[in-house]
């Protein structure tokens, strides 16, 4: 019989497991100088998938993503994990034509660090406070691909309320054709940030 | 209730001109009422004559637009946002159930890649509602303050109509 394991522990990882506290997580600008680490989740399919970006292949193609499209990026941090590098990104985007009243937020964590409750401590970290840093924002949604139960559960902890399924929401060309898969949609709004005392 | 759809003219300036600058009419759209015919001509050559999905809506048998019907793109190619507007005096005859339908039946053909019809409906407009669930539009749940609508936040319906589902008969 395998035996059980946790983040720790070799064996098998225990999913979503609430039986020790998450690592410490920061949250701070990505740059060029963060390209290495950058690609540990950048040219990982089993993360990349889950959005809408590119895979990075190379190290050229990284430099290119982080100069294009994160360093004139109206919101996006690196996730930091007890003070050392990078090992994920989150980003807010404020849709166009709406005033910034609403914006999409997005995240990608490197596979190794799956199942620590680091994509759960950083979407706390980021209702925290992008309402305050985007001033306007009144609704942050998230959109997940309806088998992405680890970050529905993610977004659950973290507060988002499931608005409902959006079906073929996400539409994919792979080998096989056109693939259309549902969507779940979540929001938080800056009224569901819990009062002050 | 028969309607037809076809493409707008320069020469529809005066027709649109009857539901464009009706307050009521715009009541729940994106748009204030449209003051001059200048505009209205404006807003046909710079958006609609030029637009990827755009359709006047004709009682049959009659060839002046009672209102219109597009489908507006959205971030991905897959899916389209519905959206209609009717003069007043063809309002509760069912034109505009007939018109989405039509539109509906349309749109999957000649859009290329669609996949998804969306159509956001504010949680206040009873009529609405009552149009696109009679043209066979599917629920999916509420977008809490999703739209910024003259000054105010709105609750929105998301339904949509995704190909393969039936269109009503």
């Amino acid at each position: 019989m395998e035996p059980e394991g946790d983040a720790r522990h070799p064996g098998r990882r225990v999913e979503g497991s609430d039986a020790q506290p998450a690592p410490a997580v920061s949250l701070r600008p990505l740059g060029l100088e963060d390209v290495d680490a950058f690609m540990s989740w950048a040219s990982d399919d089993r993360v990349m998938r889950h959005l809408k970006r590119p895979l990075c292949a190379t190290r050229e193609e990284a430099v290119a993503q982080i100069r294009d499209t994160v360093l004139g990026h109206p919101w996006f941090r690196a996730i930091c994990v007890e003070g050392g590098r990078p090992v994920g990104q989150v980003n807010v985007w404020p849709y166009a034509d709406e005033g910034g009243h609403r914006a999409n937020l997005g995240y990608a964590l490197a596979h190794d660090h799956w199942g620590r409750g680091i994509a759960t401590a950083t979407i706390k970290m980021v209702v925290g406070r992008v309402f305050e840093e985007l001033p306007g924002l009144e609704r942050l949604e998230a959109v997940t691909d309806v088998g992405n139960a680890r970050s529905q559960r993610a977004l659950e902890k973290a507060g988002f309320q499931r608005e409902g399924v959006l079906r073929s929401y996400i539409v994919r060309r792979g080998p096989a054709g056109v693939d259309a898969r549902d969507a779940a949609v979540y929001s938080f709004l800056s009224s569901d940030r819990p009062r002050l005392a | 209730m028969e309607v037809t759809l076809r493409r707008f003219e320069l020469l529809d300036v005066d027709a649109m001109m009857t539901w464009a600058s009706d307050p009521e009419v715009a009541a729940f759209c994106r748009w204030e009422p449209y003051a001059s015919t200048e505009s209205v001509l404006a807003y046909l050559r710079d958006t609609v004559l030029p637009h990827p999905w755009f359709r006047a809506i004709c009682l049959a048998g009659d060839g002046r637009p009672v209102g219109a019907v597009s489908l507006e793109p959205t971030a991905d190619a897959c899916r389209g946002e519905l959206g209609y507007v009717l003069a007043r005096a063809h309002w509760g005859q069912g034109v505009a159930t007939a018109a989405v339908r039509r539109a509906l039946a349309a749109v999957f053909g000649e859009v290329e890649g669609l996949s998804r019809v969306e159509a956001l409906v504010d949680v206040d407009n009873a009529a609405s509602h009552r149009v696109v669930e009679k043209a066979g539009f599917r629920r999916e749940g509420v977008l809490r303050r999703h739209y910024w609508h003259k000054g105010r936040a709105r609750d929105l319906v998301m339904y949509s109509f995704v190909s393969g589902d039936p269109l009503p008969q």
